[in-house]
Protein backbone atom coordinates (compact mmCIF):
# COMPACT_ATOMS: atom_id res chain seq x y z
CA UNK A 1 0.00 0.00 0.00
CA UNK A 2 2.93 2.35 0.65
CA UNK A 3 6.22 2.32 -1.15
CA UNK A 4 9.27 4.56 -1.01
CA UNK A 5 11.84 4.18 -3.76
CA UNK A 6 15.26 5.79 -3.49
CA UNK A 7 13.84 8.79 -1.63
CA UNK A 8 16.09 11.81 -1.23
CA UNK A 9 14.74 14.61 0.95
CA UNK A 10 16.06 17.76 2.55
CA UNK A 11 15.30 20.55 4.96
CA UNK A 12 16.20 23.63 2.97
CA UNK A 13 19.74 22.89 1.76
CA UNK A 14 20.50 20.25 4.37
CA UNK A 15 19.87 16.84 2.86
CA UNK A 16 18.54 14.37 5.42
CA UNK A 17 17.66 11.32 3.35
CA UNK A 18 19.97 9.88 0.70
CA UNK A 19 18.09 6.84 -0.54
CA UNK A 20 15.26 5.32 1.45
CA UNK A 21 13.62 2.20 0.06
CA UNK A 22 10.75 0.56 1.83
CA UNK A 23 7.33 -0.93 1.28
CA UNK A 24 4.38 -1.84 3.46
CA UNK A 25 1.56 -4.22 2.58
CA UNK A 26 -1.93 -3.98 4.14
CA UNK A 27 -2.19 -5.31 7.68
CA UNK A 28 1.54 -5.25 8.17
CA UNK A 29 3.43 -3.62 11.04
CA UNK A 30 6.85 -2.40 10.08
CA UNK A 31 9.48 -1.01 12.43
CA UNK A 32 11.99 1.57 11.36
CA UNK A 33 15.06 1.42 13.55
CA UNK A 34 18.33 3.24 13.76
CA UNK A 35 20.29 5.57 15.98
CA UNK A 36 19.24 9.11 16.79
CA UNK A 37 19.38 11.47 13.84
CA UNK A 38 19.78 8.89 11.06
CA UNK A 39 16.55 9.88 9.33
CA UNK A 40 13.72 7.88 10.90
CA UNK A 41 11.58 10.95 11.58
CA UNK A 42 12.57 12.48 8.25
CA UNK A 43 11.39 9.33 6.50
CA UNK A 44 7.98 9.69 8.15
CA UNK A 45 7.88 13.37 7.30
CA UNK A 46 8.76 12.68 3.68
CA UNK A 47 5.68 10.45 3.52
CA UNK A 48 3.25 13.05 4.87
CA UNK A 49 5.18 15.95 3.28
CA UNK A 50 5.47 17.65 6.67
CA UNK A 51 8.01 20.52 6.52
CA UNK A 52 10.48 18.57 4.38
CA UNK A 53 10.95 18.57 0.62
CA UNK A 54 11.37 15.35 -1.32
CA UNK A 55 14.00 16.05 -3.96
CA UNK A 56 14.26 12.68 -5.63
CA UNK A 57 12.76 9.21 -5.76
CA UNK A 58 9.14 8.18 -5.42
CA UNK A 59 6.69 8.11 -2.53
CA UNK A 60 3.52 6.27 -3.46
CA UNK A 61 0.45 5.41 -1.43
CA UNK A 62 -2.02 3.04 -3.09
CA UNK A 63 -0.49 3.84 -6.45
CA UNK A 64 -0.73 7.61 -6.01
CA UNK A 65 2.36 9.79 -5.74
CA UNK A 66 2.43 11.84 -2.54
CA UNK A 67 5.37 14.05 -3.50
CA UNK A 68 4.47 17.75 -3.43
CA UNK A 69 1.06 17.24 -1.84
CA UNK A 70 -0.10 19.35 1.07
CA UNK A 71 0.13 17.38 4.35
CA UNK A 72 -3.60 17.57 5.00
CA UNK A 73 -4.31 16.03 1.59
CA UNK A 74 -2.00 13.10 2.40
CA UNK A 75 -3.82 12.61 5.71
CA UNK A 76 -7.16 12.67 3.94
CA UNK A 77 -5.97 9.92 1.60
CA UNK A 78 -5.72 7.69 4.65
CA UNK A 79 -2.27 8.13 6.17
CA UNK A 80 -2.50 8.74 9.92
CA UNK A 81 0.50 10.48 11.45
CA UNK A 82 1.52 10.72 15.10
CA UNK A 83 4.65 12.87 15.22
CA UNK A 84 7.29 12.27 17.85
CA UNK A 85 6.62 15.38 19.91
CA UNK A 86 2.92 14.35 20.28
CA UNK A 87 1.71 17.91 20.81
CA UNK A 88 -1.86 17.60 21.90
CA UNK A 89 -3.85 20.85 21.79
CA UNK A 90 -3.03 21.75 25.38
CA UNK A 91 -5.89 24.13 26.10
CA UNK A 92 -8.58 21.97 24.49
CA UNK A 93 -10.30 19.21 26.43
CA UNK A 94 -9.61 15.57 25.60
CA UNK A 95 -12.97 15.32 23.87
CA UNK A 96 -12.32 18.47 21.84
CA UNK A 97 -8.92 17.12 20.81
CA UNK A 98 -10.64 14.02 19.50
CA UNK A 99 -13.16 16.08 17.59
CA UNK A 100 -10.56 18.11 15.69
CA UNK A 101 -10.31 15.60 12.82
CA UNK A 102 -13.31 16.27 10.61
CA UNK A 103 -15.40 13.26 9.56
CA UNK A 104 -14.21 11.78 6.26
CA UNK A 105 -16.68 12.14 3.42
CA UNK A 106 -16.46 8.54 2.26
CA UNK A 107 -18.73 6.71 4.72
CA UNK A 108 -17.29 3.29 3.89
CA UNK A 109 -13.94 4.50 5.19
CA UNK A 110 -15.27 5.41 8.65
CA UNK A 111 -13.76 2.53 10.58
CA UNK A 112 -13.18 4.28 13.90
CA UNK A 113 -15.88 5.90 15.98
CA UNK A 114 -15.41 7.90 19.15
CA UNK A 115 -16.87 5.00 21.15
CA UNK A 116 -14.44 2.50 19.66
CA UNK A 117 -11.54 4.78 20.42
CA UNK A 118 -12.69 5.11 24.02
CA UNK A 119 -12.98 1.32 24.21
CA UNK A 120 -9.36 1.03 23.15
CA UNK A 121 -8.22 3.79 25.54
CA UNK A 122 -10.59 3.65 28.54
CA UNK A 123 -8.64 6.22 30.52
CA UNK A 124 -9.30 8.81 27.83
CA UNK A 125 -13.01 8.34 28.42
CA UNK A 126 -12.54 8.93 32.15
CA UNK A 127 -10.60 12.13 31.44
CA UNK A 128 -12.67 13.30 28.48
CA UNK A 129 -13.55 16.68 30.03
CA UNK A 130 -10.05 17.31 31.34
CA UNK A 131 -7.76 19.86 29.68
CA UNK A 132 -5.32 17.86 27.57
CA UNK A 133 -2.33 19.93 28.67
CA UNK A 134 -2.48 18.75 32.29
CA UNK A 135 -2.40 15.04 31.44
CA UNK A 136 0.71 12.91 31.84
CA UNK A 137 3.02 12.20 28.92
CA UNK A 138 1.67 8.68 28.49
CA UNK A 139 -1.92 9.86 28.47
CA UNK A 140 -1.05 12.56 25.95
CA UNK A 141 0.55 9.94 23.73
CA UNK A 142 -2.59 7.79 23.95
CA UNK A 143 -4.67 10.85 23.08
CA UNK A 144 -2.39 11.64 20.16
CA UNK A 145 -2.76 8.09 18.80
CA UNK A 146 -6.52 8.08 19.41
CA UNK A 147 -6.87 11.41 17.63
CA UNK A 148 -5.02 10.10 14.59
CA UNK A 149 -7.27 7.03 14.46
CA UNK A 150 -10.21 9.37 14.02
CA UNK A 151 -8.72 10.61 10.75
CA UNK A 152 -9.69 7.04 9.65
CA UNK A 153 -6.21 6.02 8.48
CA UNK A 154 -5.55 2.99 6.33
CA UNK A 155 -1.96 3.23 7.47
CA UNK A 156 -0.76 4.73 10.74
CA UNK A 157 2.69 6.28 11.13
CA UNK A 158 3.94 6.38 14.72
CA UNK A 159 7.14 8.30 15.28
CA UNK A 160 8.92 7.08 18.43
CA UNK A 161 5.66 6.51 20.29
CA UNK A 162 7.25 6.04 23.68
CA UNK A 163 10.04 8.55 23.54
CA UNK A 164 10.44 10.29 26.87
CA UNK A 165 7.99 8.09 28.74
CA UNK A 166 8.66 6.16 31.93
CA UNK A 167 9.23 2.43 31.23
CA UNK A 168 5.93 1.37 32.76
CA UNK A 169 3.98 3.97 30.80
CA UNK A 170 5.90 3.12 27.66
CA UNK A 171 4.81 -0.47 28.11
CA UNK A 172 1.18 0.66 28.19
CA UNK A 173 1.68 2.44 24.88
CA UNK A 174 3.14 -0.74 23.41
CA UNK A 175 0.09 -2.63 24.73
CA UNK A 176 -2.09 -0.19 22.83
CA UNK A 177 -0.05 -0.72 19.66
CA UNK A 178 -0.38 -4.47 20.04
CA UNK A 179 -4.14 -4.03 20.47
CA UNK A 180 -4.24 -1.91 17.30
CA UNK A 181 -2.32 -4.58 15.45
CA UNK A 182 -4.90 -7.12 16.56
CA UNK A 183 -7.52 -4.87 14.97
CA UNK A 184 -5.66 -5.20 11.69
CA UNK A 185 -4.27 -1.64 11.51
CA UNK A 186 -1.26 -1.29 9.20
CA UNK A 187 1.47 0.63 10.94
CA UNK A 188 4.93 2.00 10.50
CA UNK A 189 6.66 2.64 13.79
CA UNK A 190 10.01 4.24 14.32
CA UNK A 191 11.70 2.70 17.27
CA UNK A 192 14.82 2.62 19.36
CA UNK A 193 13.85 0.18 22.10
CA UNK A 194 14.64 -3.25 20.67
CA UNK A 195 12.47 -5.31 23.03
CA UNK A 196 9.26 -3.68 21.79
CA UNK A 197 9.99 -4.72 18.20
CA UNK A 198 9.48 -8.36 19.06
CA UNK A 199 6.08 -7.61 20.54
CA UNK A 200 4.53 -5.83 17.59
CA UNK A 201 6.57 -5.83 14.39
CA UNK A 202 6.33 -8.11 11.36
CA UNK A 203 9.30 -6.68 9.54
CA UNK A 204 12.20 -4.41 10.33
CA UNK A 205 13.99 -1.74 8.32
CA UNK A 206 17.31 -0.46 9.56
CA UNK A 207 18.18 3.14 8.69
CA UNK A 208 21.68 4.54 8.86
CA UNK A 209 22.77 8.05 7.77
CA UNK A 210 19.70 8.62 5.64
CA UNK A 211 19.84 5.27 3.85
CA UNK A 212 17.91 2.03 4.43
CA UNK A 213 20.75 -0.43 4.96
CA UNK A 214 18.96 -3.65 5.89
CA UNK A 215 15.51 -5.12 5.92
CA UNK A 216 14.02 -8.45 6.86
CA UNK A 217 11.62 -10.22 9.17
CA UNK A 218 11.78 -9.83 12.92
CA UNK A 219 13.20 -13.35 13.24
CA UNK A 220 15.95 -12.56 10.72
CA UNK A 221 16.71 -9.43 12.65
CA UNK A 222 17.20 -11.28 15.91
CA UNK A 223 19.13 -14.03 14.13
CA UNK A 224 21.70 -11.46 13.01
CA UNK A 225 23.05 -9.76 16.11
CA UNK A 226 25.82 -8.13 14.04
CA UNK A 227 23.20 -5.79 12.56
CA UNK A 228 22.39 -4.49 15.98
CA UNK A 229 26.08 -4.14 16.74
CA UNK A 230 26.87 -2.36 13.51
CA UNK A 231 23.95 0.03 13.16
CA UNK A 232 22.40 0.49 16.55
CA UNK A 233 25.04 0.42 19.24
CA UNK A 234 26.96 3.53 20.05
CA UNK A 235 30.53 2.98 18.99
CA UNK B 1 -7.68 28.74 30.65
CA UNK B 2 -11.03 28.17 29.12
CA UNK B 3 -11.64 30.55 26.23
CA UNK B 4 -15.20 29.45 25.65
CA UNK B 5 -18.01 31.65 26.91
CA UNK B 6 -19.35 29.32 29.56
CA UNK B 7 -22.74 30.57 30.69
CA UNK B 8 -23.87 29.47 34.12
CA UNK B 9 -27.28 30.69 35.38
CA UNK B 10 -25.40 33.21 37.54
CA UNK B 11 -23.57 34.61 34.53
CA UNK B 12 -26.76 34.82 32.49
CA UNK B 13 -28.19 36.80 35.38
CA UNK B 14 -25.22 39.16 35.49
CA UNK B 15 -25.30 39.64 31.70
CA UNK B 16 -29.03 40.36 31.80
CA UNK B 17 -28.61 42.80 34.68
CA UNK B 18 -25.82 44.63 32.84
CA UNK B 19 -27.98 44.99 29.74
CA UNK B 20 -30.85 46.38 31.81
CA UNK B 21 -28.43 48.71 33.61
CA UNK B 22 -27.03 49.98 30.29
CA UNK B 23 -30.52 50.65 29.00
CA UNK B 24 -31.45 52.46 32.23
CA UNK B 25 -28.38 54.69 32.04
CA UNK B 26 -29.19 55.31 28.38
CA UNK B 27 -32.70 56.46 29.22
CA UNK B 28 -31.95 58.42 32.36
CA UNK B 29 -28.48 59.95 32.05
CA UNK B 30 -29.10 62.33 29.18
CA UNK B 31 -28.25 62.60 25.51
CA UNK B 32 -24.51 63.05 26.03
CA UNK B 33 -24.25 59.75 27.87
CA UNK B 34 -26.31 57.98 25.20
CA UNK B 35 -23.82 59.09 22.55
CA UNK B 36 -20.89 57.88 24.64
CA UNK B 37 -22.60 54.53 25.21
CA UNK B 38 -23.41 54.12 21.52
CA UNK B 39 -19.80 54.66 20.54
CA UNK B 40 -18.72 52.26 23.28
CA UNK B 41 -21.02 49.51 22.04
CA UNK B 42 -19.96 49.93 18.41
CA UNK B 43 -16.31 49.78 19.42
CA UNK B 44 -17.10 46.75 21.58
CA UNK B 45 -18.40 44.96 18.49
CA UNK B 46 -15.36 46.04 16.49
CA UNK B 47 -12.95 44.90 19.22
CA UNK B 48 -14.83 41.62 19.64
CA UNK B 49 -14.40 40.90 15.95
CA UNK B 50 -10.65 41.39 16.30
CA UNK B 51 -10.72 39.29 19.46
CA UNK B 52 -12.26 36.45 17.47
CA UNK B 53 -9.24 36.56 15.19
CA UNK B 54 -6.67 36.95 17.98
CA UNK B 55 -7.98 34.83 20.84
CA UNK B 56 -9.23 31.89 18.79
CA UNK B 57 -7.33 32.03 15.51
CA UNK B 58 -4.15 33.33 17.24
CA UNK B 59 -3.74 35.70 14.30
CA UNK B 60 -2.64 39.21 15.24
CA UNK B 61 -3.87 41.70 12.68
CA UNK B 62 -2.34 45.17 12.48
CA UNK B 63 -4.91 46.25 9.95
CA UNK B 64 -8.31 45.34 11.26
CA UNK B 65 -9.63 48.88 10.78
CA UNK B 66 -9.59 48.23 7.02
CA UNK B 67 -12.73 46.12 7.41
CA UNK B 68 -14.34 48.62 9.76
CA UNK B 69 -13.68 51.27 7.10
CA UNK B 70 -14.87 49.06 4.26
CA UNK B 71 -18.09 48.43 6.18
CA UNK B 72 -18.61 52.14 6.72
CA UNK B 73 -17.77 53.05 3.11
CA UNK B 74 -19.65 50.10 1.63
CA UNK B 75 -22.76 51.39 3.31
CA UNK B 76 -22.10 55.09 2.70
CA UNK B 77 -21.16 54.77 -0.96
CA UNK B 78 -24.13 52.53 -1.65
CA UNK B 79 -26.42 55.24 -0.29
CA UNK B 80 -24.58 58.33 -1.52
CA UNK B 81 -23.39 57.17 -4.95
CA UNK B 82 -25.82 54.42 -5.97
CA UNK B 83 -29.00 55.64 -4.28
CA UNK B 84 -29.53 52.32 -2.52
CA UNK B 85 -32.16 52.65 0.22
CA UNK B 86 -30.54 52.74 3.65
CA UNK B 87 -32.48 49.70 4.84
CA UNK B 88 -30.77 47.65 2.13
CA UNK B 89 -27.42 49.43 2.30
CA UNK B 90 -26.86 48.36 5.92
CA UNK B 91 -26.37 44.84 4.57
CA UNK B 92 -24.04 45.99 1.82
CA UNK B 93 -21.52 47.41 4.31
CA UNK B 94 -20.75 44.08 6.02
CA UNK B 95 -20.74 42.27 2.67
CA UNK B 96 -18.17 44.69 1.24
CA UNK B 97 -16.07 44.23 4.39
CA UNK B 98 -16.36 40.45 4.01
CA UNK B 99 -15.26 40.61 0.39
CA UNK B 100 -12.34 42.83 1.38
CA UNK B 101 -11.47 40.27 4.03
CA UNK B 102 -11.64 37.50 1.45
CA UNK B 103 -9.26 39.23 -0.97
CA UNK B 104 -6.77 40.58 1.58
CA UNK B 105 -7.13 37.50 3.78
CA UNK B 106 -6.28 35.12 0.94
CA UNK B 107 -3.05 37.09 0.58
CA UNK B 108 -2.27 37.42 4.29
CA UNK B 109 -2.84 33.83 5.45
CA UNK B 110 -0.01 32.71 3.19
CA UNK B 111 2.24 34.09 5.90
CA UNK B 112 2.28 33.60 9.65
CA UNK B 113 3.00 35.56 12.81
CA UNK B 114 4.82 38.87 12.39
CA UNK B 115 4.85 38.55 8.60
CA UNK B 116 1.12 37.99 8.65
CA UNK B 117 0.71 41.06 10.85
CA UNK B 118 2.84 43.23 8.55
CA UNK B 119 0.87 42.13 5.51
CA UNK B 120 -2.43 42.98 7.20
CA UNK B 121 -0.97 46.39 7.97
CA UNK B 122 0.00 46.86 4.32
CA UNK B 123 -3.49 45.87 3.16
CA UNK B 124 -5.07 48.31 5.59
CA UNK B 125 -2.79 51.11 4.40
CA UNK B 126 -3.77 50.37 0.80
CA UNK B 127 -7.44 50.62 1.80
CA UNK B 128 -6.82 53.84 3.69
CA UNK B 129 -4.89 55.39 0.80
CA UNK B 130 -7.57 54.54 -1.73
CA UNK B 131 -10.27 56.04 0.49
CA UNK B 132 -8.08 59.06 1.19
CA UNK B 133 -7.12 59.90 -2.37
CA UNK B 134 -9.93 58.79 -4.66
CA UNK B 135 -11.69 62.16 -4.48
CA UNK B 136 -14.20 61.53 -7.28
CA UNK B 137 -15.63 58.45 -5.66
CA UNK B 138 -14.88 58.41 -1.94
CA UNK B 139 -14.65 62.13 -1.39
CA UNK B 140 -11.02 61.79 -0.30
CA UNK B 141 -9.98 63.29 3.00
CA UNK B 142 -13.15 65.38 3.25
CA UNK B 143 -15.14 62.16 3.50
CA UNK B 144 -18.80 61.82 2.69
CA UNK B 145 -21.32 63.73 4.75
CA UNK B 146 -24.93 64.78 4.64
CA UNK B 147 -26.16 61.86 2.59
CA UNK B 148 -28.64 60.67 5.20
CA UNK B 149 -30.20 61.50 8.50
CA UNK B 150 -27.71 60.36 11.13
CA UNK B 151 -29.01 57.37 13.14
CA UNK B 152 -31.83 56.86 10.57
CA UNK B 153 -33.39 59.87 12.24
CA UNK B 154 -33.83 57.97 15.50
CA UNK B 155 -33.34 59.75 18.81
CA UNK B 156 -29.98 59.24 20.50
CA UNK B 157 -31.59 56.97 23.09
CA UNK B 158 -33.45 54.80 20.62
CA UNK B 159 -30.41 54.42 18.40
CA UNK B 160 -28.32 53.31 21.38
CA UNK B 161 -30.92 50.64 22.11
CA UNK B 162 -30.77 49.49 18.50
CA UNK B 163 -26.98 49.21 18.65
CA UNK B 164 -27.25 47.30 21.93
CA UNK B 165 -29.59 44.79 20.29
CA UNK B 166 -27.27 44.36 17.29
CA UNK B 167 -24.26 43.89 19.59
CA UNK B 168 -26.01 41.23 21.66
CA UNK B 169 -27.11 39.37 18.51
CA UNK B 170 -23.57 39.54 17.11
CA UNK B 171 -22.11 38.23 20.37
CA UNK B 172 -24.53 35.30 20.27
CA UNK B 173 -23.49 34.61 16.68
CA UNK B 174 -19.79 34.76 17.63
CA UNK B 175 -20.30 32.44 20.60
CA UNK B 176 -22.16 30.02 18.37
CA UNK B 177 -19.33 30.07 15.81
CA UNK B 178 -16.68 29.55 18.48
CA UNK B 179 -18.49 26.51 19.86
CA UNK B 180 -19.28 24.98 16.46
CA UNK B 181 -17.05 22.38 14.74
CA UNK B 182 -15.71 25.27 12.66
CA UNK B 183 -14.77 27.02 15.91
CA UNK B 184 -12.91 23.92 17.04
CA UNK B 185 -11.00 23.88 13.76
CA UNK B 186 -10.19 27.57 14.22
CA UNK B 187 -8.92 26.99 17.76
CA UNK B 188 -6.86 23.93 16.83
CA UNK B 189 -5.23 25.63 13.84
CA UNK B 190 -4.60 28.68 16.03
CA UNK B 191 -2.84 26.60 18.63
CA UNK B 192 -0.74 24.45 16.35
CA UNK B 193 -1.21 24.63 12.62
CA UNK B 194 1.18 21.76 11.87
CA UNK B 195 -0.60 19.41 14.22
CA UNK B 196 -3.98 20.44 12.86
CA UNK B 197 -2.66 19.77 9.39
CA UNK B 198 -1.43 16.33 10.48
CA UNK B 199 -5.04 15.65 11.42
CA UNK B 200 -6.32 16.51 7.98
CA UNK B 201 -7.32 20.16 8.42
CA UNK B 202 -6.32 22.70 5.76
CA UNK B 203 -4.87 25.49 7.94
CA UNK B 204 -4.96 28.29 5.38
CA UNK B 205 -8.57 27.61 4.50
CA UNK B 206 -9.54 27.65 8.18
CA UNK B 207 -7.56 30.85 8.75
CA UNK B 208 -9.12 32.52 5.74
CA UNK B 209 -12.58 31.56 7.00
CA UNK B 210 -12.03 33.14 10.42
CA UNK B 211 -10.46 36.19 8.75
CA UNK B 212 -13.56 36.71 6.61
CA UNK B 213 -15.89 36.15 9.58
CA UNK B 214 -13.96 38.70 11.63
CA UNK B 215 -14.07 41.12 8.68
CA UNK B 216 -17.85 40.81 8.38
CA UNK B 217 -18.32 41.59 12.08
CA UNK B 218 -15.92 44.53 11.79
CA UNK B 219 -17.97 45.60 8.76
CA UNK B 220 -21.16 45.52 10.82
CA UNK B 221 -19.46 47.75 13.40
CA UNK B 222 -18.24 50.08 10.64
CA UNK B 223 -21.70 50.31 9.11
CA UNK B 224 -23.22 51.13 12.49
CA UNK B 225 -20.57 53.78 13.01
CA UNK B 226 -21.34 55.41 9.64
CA UNK B 227 -25.04 55.43 10.48
CA UNK B 228 -24.25 56.82 13.92
CA UNK B 229 -22.16 59.65 12.53
CA UNK B 230 -24.15 60.11 9.34
CA UNK B 231 -20.80 60.33 7.59
CA UNK B 232 -17.74 58.36 6.56
CA UNK B 233 -14.10 59.44 6.72
CA UNK B 234 -10.91 57.66 5.61
CA UNK B 235 -9.79 57.66 9.25
CA UNK B 236 -12.23 54.82 9.87
CA UNK B 237 -9.81 52.57 8.01
CA UNK B 238 -6.75 54.24 9.54
CA UNK B 239 -4.12 53.18 11.99
CA UNK B 240 -5.86 54.91 14.88
CA UNK B 241 -8.83 52.57 14.79
CA UNK B 242 -6.59 49.54 14.35
CA UNK B 243 -4.58 50.54 17.41
CA UNK B 244 -7.74 51.24 19.43
CA UNK B 245 -8.99 47.75 18.62
CA UNK B 246 -5.69 46.14 19.59
CA UNK B 247 -5.56 48.14 22.83
CA UNK B 248 -9.13 47.17 23.67
CA UNK B 249 -8.47 43.48 23.15
CA UNK B 250 -5.28 43.53 25.21
CA UNK B 251 -6.79 45.74 27.94
CA UNK B 252 -9.86 43.58 28.18
CA UNK B 253 -8.02 40.32 28.05
CA UNK B 254 -6.63 38.21 25.27
CA UNK B 255 -7.82 34.60 25.22
CA UNK B 256 -11.19 35.47 26.63
CA UNK B 257 -14.46 35.75 24.80
CA UNK B 258 -15.28 38.96 26.65
CA UNK B 259 -11.92 40.66 26.08
CA UNK B 260 -13.04 43.03 23.32
CA UNK B 261 -16.21 43.98 25.12
CA UNK B 262 -14.54 44.76 28.44
CA UNK B 263 -11.72 46.60 26.67
CA UNK B 264 -14.17 48.83 24.84
CA UNK B 265 -15.98 49.71 28.07
CA UNK B 266 -12.69 50.66 29.72
CA UNK B 267 -11.29 52.60 26.76
CA UNK B 268 -14.39 54.65 26.04
CA UNK B 269 -15.30 55.32 29.66
CA UNK B 270 -11.71 56.21 30.49
CA UNK B 271 -11.63 58.66 27.60
CA UNK B 272 -14.96 60.16 28.59
CA UNK B 273 -14.15 60.72 32.25
CA UNK B 274 -10.48 61.59 31.88
CA UNK B 275 -11.25 64.29 29.32
CA UNK B 276 -13.45 66.00 31.92
CA UNK B 277 -10.48 66.37 34.22
CA UNK B 278 -7.54 66.80 31.91
CA UNK B 279 -6.90 67.08 28.20
CA UNK B 280 -3.92 64.73 28.44
CA UNK B 281 -6.07 61.75 27.60
CA UNK B 282 -3.44 59.88 25.59
CA UNK B 283 -1.01 60.16 28.47
CA UNK B 284 -3.56 58.66 30.84
CA UNK B 285 -4.35 55.89 28.38
CA UNK B 286 -0.67 55.08 28.05
CA UNK B 287 -0.29 54.90 31.81
CA UNK B 288 -3.40 52.75 32.11
CA UNK B 289 -2.09 50.31 29.52
CA UNK B 290 1.29 50.23 31.23
CA UNK B 291 -0.20 49.52 34.64
CA UNK B 292 -2.60 46.91 33.31
CA UNK B 293 0.01 45.04 31.34
CA UNK B 294 2.28 44.92 34.40
CA UNK B 295 -0.39 44.16 37.01
CA UNK B 296 -2.88 42.17 34.95
CA UNK B 297 -1.03 40.63 32.01
CA UNK B 298 -4.14 38.60 31.17
CA UNK B 299 -6.34 41.66 30.98
CA UNK B 300 -9.14 43.00 33.09
CA UNK B 301 -11.30 39.95 32.39
CA UNK B 302 -8.96 37.87 34.57
CA UNK B 303 -10.00 39.93 37.61
CA UNK B 304 -13.36 38.17 37.73
CA UNK B 305 -11.67 34.76 37.80
CA UNK B 306 -9.22 35.83 40.48
CA UNK B 307 -11.97 37.31 42.62
CA UNK B 308 -14.13 34.22 42.39
CA UNK B 309 -11.12 32.07 43.25
CA UNK B 310 -10.43 34.22 46.32
CA UNK B 311 -14.05 33.94 47.38
CA UNK B 312 -13.94 30.18 46.93
CA UNK B 313 -16.43 30.28 44.08
CA UNK B 314 -13.84 28.86 41.70
CA UNK B 315 -14.56 26.01 39.40
CA UNK B 316 -15.05 22.73 41.13
CA UNK B 317 -13.56 20.58 38.42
Amino acid sequence: MLSLKDVHASYGKAEALHGIDLAITPGEVVCLIGRNGVGKSSTMRSIVQDQISVRGGAVEFEGQSLVGMRPHDVIRLGVGYVPEDRRVFASLSVLENLKVPRPVRDVSRRTWSLDQVFELFPQLYDYRHRTAGVMSGGEQQMLSIARSLLTQPKLLLLDEPHEGLAPKVAEEVVDAIVALKAEGVSMMISEQALHTIRRCADRVYVVDRGVTVWNGTVDDFYANPEITRKYLMVQ
Amino acid sequence: MNVLPKMTPLRWGIAGALIVLLELVNRLAGVGMSLVLTEMLILALFASSLNLLMSYGHMVSFGHAAYFGLGAYGFTLAVARFDVPVELAVFIGPIVAGLGGLVFGALCVRLTEIYFAMLTLACAQITFTVLFQWYDFTGGDTGITGFMNPRFGLTEQNFMTLVLVVLVLCLFAMAWIVKSPLGLSIRSVGQDRWRAEALGLAPRRVQLTVFVIASVFAGIAGTLFAVFQGSAFPDYAGLGFTLDALIMVVLGGLNSFWGGLVGAVILVQLEHWVLMVTSHWELMLGLAVLVLVLVLPQGVVSVAGRLSNMLGLGRKK
